[in-house]
């Protein structure tokens, strides 16, 4: 009887959840073919005659204007080009760059791994100084630590990130008065590269003010999202007996309230992978460094369509999929979810 | 989370350690690094359009002939001399017995073989494809290299084409898909591809064959930055030795530095506005929406007398610029230089400009703008602007002061530069605009955006005017010229059409911007200009600044010590912000076990 009632209440539970799932895939494939539709109109409705753009001033005889249309696809009919655009991406091809005339996924692979590294790097840092302070912040709102912390992120938050990267530029690696300049001050490594170790330090250092850049400016939706769940969990009825039991604070912190107060906020880490890809693209362009988000920026002075088409599907379904993610993980995480 | 906060402190140190270990490495080789704003877009120089790649193309590729770095004529390149027929159809070029860098002789097999590539392949037409246009046939034989040319050109000295070697090239298929990213790349100039990181550098070797004698330096660097702001720190800090292009506020930040040369001297540029005179397309239909007032010959001279050019100069580029009395050929090109005198020279004269209107029937209203003649419009033209240049806003409220003065309105238009040029050169879709060209030491290119057949079909398409214009006597000076071999005789000609263009005034030159660079003298013992006599560093025609360029010797090993204590002062910082750190945490957890003992 027993075992037959187990069977019953997990079954539904498994299966909820491949269903849930199943319903959240289905979304994001939804709103992937949406972008995907949205992405070929959005390009085309943007001024400018990329042709003309490719010539760069340069003067081409009708002719070869009529001959760079045709090599572009663009002296079909919008249709068509639509029909010609969904049949590609599906088949995971993104077409030929209109100015460097190779595979936009050529060029998206070789760019990728900067942007990783960089965002990568930058997420890891932002989520954990953001969580650590948040946590804290949150234990004792009102404090000087939160008060400080919360203003510190808020301020860093609402500054513009091309200003403040240009401001980390100007003093760590220019250097100004007493403070020298230690930083390059552009690319992901130096044009002679050393080998091995050397080589990683290379990378490394190039990072710095870039990372930091990205991680001062998106550090604070971490600690507040943060800050705010340990505030909600401390007023809870197990804090008040765990600290009763006489543990010490700081374990019925780590211990207790953290874990619990952590689940809304690893939803947000996934949701904002794709936003942290997407906010590359000022910091990229400032430090040099070649990632994707430079590829973008490069893309849209041209104009080059099949290029921004690329980098913009790419960001947008990265998007998508981590929130889709997120939404699945927090409903294995969470059984508030569940049940609802 | 402490654990992981001191892992990331250890990261830290380790990162910023290496300024001490690579700077102790003894540099040996003497390496210039050039600072450029714009990336490679290919390294095939079939398919290159932009400009920094067209500037390395000349330091690793011959060229048929190059600019004399004295006079801007066309000298021997990889042509070592050449003949002409008397009917100026047929050219042949005898070419110079050399190596390209893998050791085979150059031929003027070499030669046919590119630019019949060009011709018969599309794909090939990309970068340089106008330069074949009138070529009827190449052939080679042994050293002799010989072209039939449709109709006469006098700019044929001034190929662009760099010239491949077939025996590398031949093998590539598709020549429209071919990155060329392998190398050492092979060529005869003055200096050898050896490695292309895509929008970050490119790092070209001396080549020791070359036929003038191996470079003075053993590396050039081209480094791009996708920020200007960040060039200039790099400048500065010494992380690049040389960067050209600059503008004039970026410019003026370089003063007070000791260790930077500002480089400040006639450029190859020409500002001008553009007037939409009554635009027509190439079959003289009349297109786009520009004011009616502005096809009035006497409107556009009173424009003309109301702009204060020397104000302009500065105000707005801060002095450091020539005002234009002439045309659009900068006075760089002595040779070509014209500039109005006496009688016809069109000065700033507001009452003279006031005076032309009035006479012409343009009535002020009320409101103080003129209307039409027939009283069917205001005198309120737009002004057609780049967003992205600060420069331009400034100068559109001064124009717009001055010609609020003679009644007539002007408001200002931003767009960003591919909306400008479709509006300004296909669908004509402006009154005034703002414009200007780099001129080759040859000029017949900024001359031909002013033909009839450089005027978009009714379709749109077309092959890039630069003001609609259309003119009966331009056009048979254009034809003149062309055909003109002689230099100072077709020199003549060219200064009659930039006569033309200043007295039909479909354009209007402003002023010639100085050419603004800077250089690090701590790095560049010398570096000479092209043209030798006040001419440009960067972005100067050839290879002549980065083929003379001398570095700083190591023996003074100024770089190298600042180096070592960059990276010393880096690794004391580096272990004082561990330090910091680290106390921090101490700290933090003995008040943290303070306050669970209360």
């Amino acid at each position: 009887m027993t075992a037959a009632l187990d069977e019953l209440e997990q079954a539904p539970a498994r299966h909820g959840l491949l269903r849930y799932a199943a319903t959240k895939a289905g979304g994001a494939l939804l709103s992937i073919a949406m972008v995907i539709v949205a992405t070929f109109f959005l390009f085309r409705m943007l001024p400018g005659d990329p042709v003309r753009a490719l010539a760069q001033g340069r003067n081409m005889t009708p002719e070869q204007l009529d001959l760079e249309r045709a090599r572009l696809g663009l002296d079909k009919s919008i249709p068509e080009q639509f029909v010609r655009f969904v049949k590609q991406t599906l088949q995971f091809d993104l077409g030929v760059s209109y100015e460097y005339k190779r595979p936009v996924l050529d060029l998206i692979g070789e760019r990728i791994g900067s942007t990783l590294l960089l965002t990568g790097t930058a997420l890891v840092l932002a989520v954990s100084l953001g969580l650590w302070q948040g946590a804290r912040a949150g234990w004792k709102p009102g404090s000087r630590f939160d008060k400080v912390s919360t203003a510190i992120s808020l301020v860093l938050w609402s500054v513009p990130t091309f200003w403040l990267g240009l401001l980390l530029l100007m003093v760590f690696a220019a250097g100004i008065g007493p403070i020298p300049g230690i930083f390059p001050t552009r690319g992901s490594s130096s044009v002679d590269k050393p080998d091995g170790l050397a080589g990683v330090l290379d990378v490394g250092q190039h990072m710095v003010l870039p990372c930091l850049t990205l991680v001062a400016v998106v550090y604070a939706q971490y600690l507040l999202v943060m800050r705010s769940s340990v505030i909600d969990e401390v007023g809870q009825d197990y804090v008040t007996t765990a600290r009763a039991k006489g543990l010490r604070d700081d374990d019925v912190r780590r211990k207790h309230a953290v874990p619990n107060a952590l689940l809304p906020t690893v939803t947000l880490v996934f949701m904002r992978i794709g936003f942290v890809v997407g906010g590359a693209v000022t910091v990229e362009a400032i430090f040099s460094w070649p990632g994707l988000g430079q590829l973008f920026y490069e893309a849209i002075r041209v104009p080059d369509f099949t290029l921004m088409q690329g980098t913009f599907l790419l960001i947008t379904v990265s998007v998508i999929v981590m929130n889709t993610l997120a939404d699945v993980v927090y409903h294995v995480l969470d059984p508030r979810v569940r049940s609802a | 989370m402490r654990k992981l906060l001191a892992a990331l402190a250890a990261l830290c140190l380790l990162v910023v350690i290496p300024g001490t270990a690579s700077a102790a490495e003894p540099a040996q080789k003497k390496v210039i690094k050039i600072g450029v704003t714009q990336a490679v877009d290919s390294m095939n120089p079939f398919l290159a359009v932009r400009l920094v790649s067209g500037s390395i193309q000349r330091m690793i590729y011959g060229f048929l002939t190059v600019p004399d770095s004295k006079t801007l004529q066309p000298s021997p390149d990889l042509a070592e001399s050449w003949t002409t027929s008397p009917d100026g159809l047929t050219w042949t070029f005898k070419i110079r017995q050399t190596k390209w860098s893998d050791g085979q002789p150059v031929t003027a097999e070499d030669a046919a073989w590119t630019f019949n590539k060009m011709i018969t392949d599309d794909g090939a037409k990309t970068g340089n494809g106008p330069a074949v246009e009138n070529f009827q046939s190449v052939t080679a034989n042994g050293q002799e290299l010989t072209i039939k040319l449709k109709t006469p050109q006098a700019s044929m000295l001034d190929n662009p084409v760099p010239i491949m070697p077939k025996h590398v090239w031949e093998k590539v298929k598709n020549i429209a898909e071919y990155d060329a990213e392998v190398y050492p790349a092979v060529g005869s100039g003055p200096y050898v591809a050896v490695e292309h990181k895509k929008d970050q550098f490119v790092r070209l070797e001396a080549n020791p064959d070359y036929w003038r004698g191996r470079p003075k330096i053993d590396e050039l660097q081209i480094i791009f930055y996708d920020n200007p702001a960040a060039s200039i720190v790099g400048l500065k800090k010494g992380d690049i030795d040389l960067i050209g292009r600059l503008n004039p506020s970026d410019f003026e930040s370089l003063k007070g530095d000791d260790n930077i040369v500002q480089w400040n001297t006639q450029g190859r540029r020409a500002t001008y506005l553009q007037i939409n005179h009554g635009a027509t397309t190439s079959d003289d239909k009349p297109i786009g929406d520009g004011h009616p007032a502005l096809k009035d010959p006497k409107v556009r001279t009173a424009l003309h007398h109301a702009i204060d050019k020397q104000k302009l100069v500065d105000e707005v580029q801060g002095g450091l610029a020539k005002p234009a009395d002439g045309s659009i050929i900068p006075p760089l090109y002595k040779d070509y230089f014209w500039e109005a005198g006496g009688d016809q020279k069109i000065g700033f004269d507001v009452a003279k400009a006031n005076k032309i209107l009035d006479d012409a029937g343009y009535k002020k209203g009320p409101d103080g703008l003129r209307t039409m003649p027939d009283g069917s419009r205001k005198l309120q033209f737009r002004f057609s602007i780049h967003t992205d240049a600060p420069i331009e806003d400034k100068l559109a409220e001064y124009l717009t002061g001055w010609l609020k003065e003679i009644g007539i309105g002007l408001t200002t238009k931003r767009l960003d530069s591919s909306k400008f040029s479709e509006e300004t050169g296909t669908t004509a879709l402006f009154d005034i605009a703002i414009s200007g060209w780099s001129v080759n030491p040859d000029p017949e290119e900024v001359l031909a955006t002013h033909l009839c057949s450089r005027r978009p079909t009714a379709s749109g398409e077309g092959g890039g005017t630069e003001s609609f214009y259309c003119d009966p006597t331009y056009e048979n000076l254009y034809l003149q010229q062309q055909k003109e071999l002689d230099r100072g005789k077709r020199a003549d000609v060219i200064k009659k059409m930039e006569e033309r263009l200043y007295t039909d005034a479909p354009v209007i030159a402003l002023y010639y911007p100085n050419d603004l660079e800077g250089y690090r003298k701590d790095r560049i013992a010398s570096i000479t200009p092209i043209p030798e006599d006040k001419g440009l560093l960067y972005g100067g025609s050839g290879y002549w600044p980065f083929y003379t360029v001398e570095a700083v010797s190591k023996d003074g090993a100024a770089a190298d010590s600042g180096g070592t204590s960059t990276g010393l002062i880096a690794g004391i910082a580096a272990a004082a912000v561990v330090v910091l750190i680290g106390g921090f945490f101490v700290l933090r957890r003995r008040q943290g076990a303070a306050d669970e003992r209360e």
